[in-house]
């Protein structure tokens, strides 16, 4: 029942790393939409990964 | 830091040579510039540390960049702050640093590196072999409160430091000095894909590393 584009929490964590980094393509996308929907914990994820750029950058100018 | 002759710093007392260093300046101008300068020392050798790693190199780094501020602050025109200005000349002397390192670096470190970079098995750590994760990211109380905290900060670097050498190289410039990834892999020399390894580790490790230092805690003492 697994389809090829199951996002599994350790691959939608990496989707979300690499989504700072360049543009997903729309199934990658898709798949980490449906992911994201079900799963709380990868939300906290994606909202983390918002505040830890923000507080590097923060860093970076001398905080 | 206020005594600029008393601090561990290399430069010269404000007595030996300060008329030399500082002609166009009267006294207590050069008296403040080297308090000035000074200050901001602390911070200078942190960035040098996330970049080399190597705290013989970042001192020598830091050191070689204060001499170079010293004998071109004339040209300090103060339109950027004097901490941007001593991080530019910091930055270059990194890169001399870390260009001199990787030529002295053995095949066998280099290899090591690679091999750690690319070896995937460190998402063991973070999540379980069903793929979940080890430890649930929960909710963080109020993030944006914690960037006014002097001791958020305190954590924040010590969690940069803890993360392993390459991870932490490279989410430094990435996120703290905000350059993109192909100009980081280019002097990694490694792979773009190589690189996003690198950073989703990076990620996954300091977001476990804050909760446990700071968010969780924060949470379980209602800081």
């Amino acid at each position: 029942m697994a389809a090829d584009d199951d996002v599994d929490c350790r691959k939608a964590s990496r989707l979300l790393s690499l989504a700072c980094e360049r543009p997903l393509g729309s199934p990658e996308l898709r798949a980490l939409r449906r992911h994201l929907d079900a799963c709380l914990m990868c939300r906290n994820f994606e909202k983390q990964l918002d505040f830890m750029r923000k507080a590097a950058r923060a860093y970076g100018r001398g905080k | 830091m206020g005594e600029p002759g008393g601090s561990p710093l290399f430069l010269p007392p404000p007595s030996a040579g300060r008329n030399a260093i500082f002609p166009a300046m009267s006294a207590p101008t050069a008296d403040s510039r080297f308090a000035e300068i000074e200050s901001h020392r602390t911070y200078l050798v942190r960035y040098a540390l996330a970049q080399l790693r190597d705290a013989q190199l970042a001192e020598e780094a830091v050191q070689e960049a204060l001499l170079a501020a010293l004998e071109s602050i004339g040209s300090f025109d103060g339109r950027s702050s004097l901490r941007t200005w001593l991080t530019s000349i910091l930055r270059f002397k990194v890169i001399d640093l870390q260009r001199r390192a990787a030529r002295e670096r053995t095949h066998t470190s280099i290899d090591e590196d690679t091999a750690a970079a690319e070896d995937d098995s460190w998402v063991d750590d973070f999540f379980d072999e069903t793929g979940h994760w080890r430890s649930p990211p929960q909710s963080w109380n109020d993030p944006e409160s914690a960037l006014e905290q002097r001791r958020f900060w305190e954590a924040f670097e010590k969690c940069l430091a803890g993360l392993p050498a390459a991870a932490g190289r490279v989410f430094f410039r990435r996120e703290v000095m905000g350059d993109d990834t192909s100009t980081i892999c280019a002097a990694e020399k490694i792979t773009d894909s190589n690189c996003w390894v690198i950073l989703h580790r990076a990620r996954v490790a300091l977001r476990t590393c804050l909760d446990q230092t700071w968010f969780g805690r924060a949470a379980s003492d209602g800081r």
